[in-house]
């Protein structure tokens, strides 16, 4: 009877019951709001930008002609393009370092600081940017006191500051990474590669780069995608004027009140992103691909 | 044999060097909000003119800051464990079940990572708006739930991952029924990464801001908000106290997770 029983009612496998309220949850606070927000993109508006019945593209139509909102999405993409390279020529040393070192303690304490500003609020790190490049900020005050400088220089609001405090909010996710990958690599292929007489330099180009190649994409395509969407660290560094598809999302929603606008470029801006990602993971499996054929 | 070794010598120190130099680039700013929030003067001049503590009590002493630390405080409490339960069942369905659709719900649950923290803020607040619920304490919590929720998977799926499939099978030769199974061996197997997942959620709730933003309102305006509105108009030195504060107790809680669980598994 029990194995009639057994036989009969398909048995639920294994973690499938567990999976039921997460899966409820997200589909419910996440799937559901953001369908609900591709929606709102294909509405089209009445003066008052309130939403109306029916359905157009004229949200994207907008986007597309209005020049700054174009150029905006193109500023975030070079910016991006930037930032990414930045972290990763960066990383390298770093992750260097962590997978290499034999003294647990140095490990332990680069690693604490590598991970400090990943767990610390972005407002915090921002403001923190805010105070160094202030006109009395530490910056300033050790430019003077080396004389470099009479007077303070306006440091914020420059692109420049803005470009590295988004480095100093993305660096860390490129360090786990490449840090996730340098460490997968065997010793002896260091060894042999030394023994048969290539130089560090060689070593590096021809073995270790090729080989953290999986780590290396995996941590730009984190870096790039959460650049693209980056809109606090500009706000409060450079201000609000600065042309970034993420802060125009934040002041067509909240200051301008255009929501079907701002959905509509939060699509194009997520479209942007993600063919970007596709590119730098085709980029990657090439790479190793050609590396494991040759 | 005497240039390799001096070759070596240098590849270490200009690695030593370079390393250091981005840990000190990684700190400053960090320093500069501590250091800052002690100022005697009403300034953000270095070096400082002196030291006290008269921005921490402007901060307990303005209402404005008083209920912000207790409104993230609050709500942190109010998320964990919700959170923690959905993150435990989601991170072992992924890393331990052994059914169809297993990578996609995966992609599922990691998702929001993926989106701008400005996207999901828009789609939360749009959401929010026809349930009525905007400017709710509901409303931010749910949001920090759906910010939170997948590094709290990715914890648990590393502890789930690891678990000898075997254990429970005895557990349920032995007669368990499949929830005293998983109550009685997986959850304890998961404790490590279901504390490190409840400290992680804590640091992410108290230092969210991009989502949080959008979904805020006027009674529901939680420190990093409030830095984030404070900061716009006119940057005071209560603003790196109350910083430094919020800085404290996300490293108070990395400490912690760090005894559970190590930390370099977390991303």
């Amino acid at each position: 009877m029990s194995i009639a029983l057994a036989t009969r009612a398909p048995r639920l496998r294994r973690g499938q019951v567990a999976a039921i309220v997460p899966t409820l949850f997200m589909i419910g606070a996440f799937v559901v709001p953001l369908i609900g927000l591709a929606m709102l993109s294909l509405r089209p508006t009445n003066d008052l930008n309130t939403p109306q019945p029916g359905w157009t593209f004229e949200q994207y139509q907008q986007v597309w002609d209005t020049g700054y909102l174009r150029s905006s999405v193109l500023d975030s993409l070079w910016l991006s393009i930037r930032v990414t390279l930045t972290c990763a020529v960066v990383a390298y040393p770093v992750a260097w370092f962590l997978v290499r070192t034999s003294s647990r303690w140095a490990r332990t304490a680069v690693f604490a600081i590598v991970l400090s500003p990943l767990l610390t609020s972005e407002v915090v790190r921002s403001f923190g940017w805010r105070v160094v490049m202030g006109g009395q900020g530490p910056v300033n005050a050790a430019l003077q006191a080396l004389q470099i400088t009479d007077d303070s220089i306006p440091l914020l609001r420059s692109g420049w500051t803005v470009f590295l405090a988004i480095v100093h909010v993305l660096l860390p996710f490129a360090i786990i990474t490449l840090t996730a990958s340098l460490g997968a690599i065997d010793d002896a292929l260091l060894r042999a590669s030394a023994n048969l007489g290539a130089s560090r330099t060689r070593t590096f180009f021809t073995v270790v780069l090729p080989l953290s190649v999986p780590g290396l994409t995996a941590g730009l395509m984190v870096v790039f995608s959460l650049a693209m969407g980056i809109y606090v660290t500009p706000l409060l560094v450079g201000g609000a004027t600065m042309s970034l598809a993420g802060l125009q999302i934040q002041n067509m929603a909240m200051v301008v009140f255009d929501q079907p606008g701002a959905a509509a470029l939060s699509f194009v801006l997520l479209t942007v992103t993600l063919v970007a990602c596709a590119l730098i993971a085709l980029f990657g499996s090439l790479t190793s691909r050609r590396r494991t054929r040759g | 044999m005497a240039k390799s070794h001096i070759d070596a010598a240098v590849a270490r120190w200009s690695n030593r060097i370079a390393v250091l130099v981005v840990c000190g680039f990684l700190l400053l700013p960090l320093f500069a909000v501590v250091i800052s929030s002690f100022n005697s003067a009403n300034n953000f001049r270095f070096p400082p003119e002196g030291f006290s503590f008269r921005w921490y009590e402007e901060a307990f002493a303005g209402t404005a800051w008083a209920e912000s630390l207790q409104f993230s405080a609050l709500l942190a409490l109010m998320v964990v464990p919700f959170v923690v339960v959905l993150g435990t069942l989601g991170g072992y369905a992924v890393a331990a079940g052994d059914f169809r659709g297993r990578g996609l719900l995966s992609s599922l649950f990691l998702a929001p990572m993926a989106v701008p923290g400005v996207m999901l803020g828009l789609a939360l607040l749009y959401q929010l708006q026809t349930w009525g619920l905007v400017g709710s304490t509901t409303g931010i919590w749910l949001a920090h739930l759906v910010v939170s929720f997948p590094f709290c998977v990715r914890v648990v799926a590393v502890s789930a991952a690891s678990i000898d499939p075997q254990l429970v099978r005895a557990a349920r030769s032995l007669g368990a029924s499949e929830l005293r199974a998983f109550l009685t061996v997986t959850v304890p197997l998961l404790r490590p990464g279901i504390i490190a997942g409840a400290f992680l959620t804590t640091v992410v709730s108290l230092g969210e801001v991009a989502t949080s933003v959008f979904v805020s309102g006027s009674n529901t305006v939680t420190v990093p908000v409030r830095i984030y509105s404070a900061a716009q108009v006119q940057i005071e030195p209560t603003i790196a106290a109350v910083s430094t504060l919020l800085l404290v107790a996300s490293v108070l809680a990395i400490a912690l997770i760090d005894r559970f669980f190590n930390v370099s598994r977390l991303l």
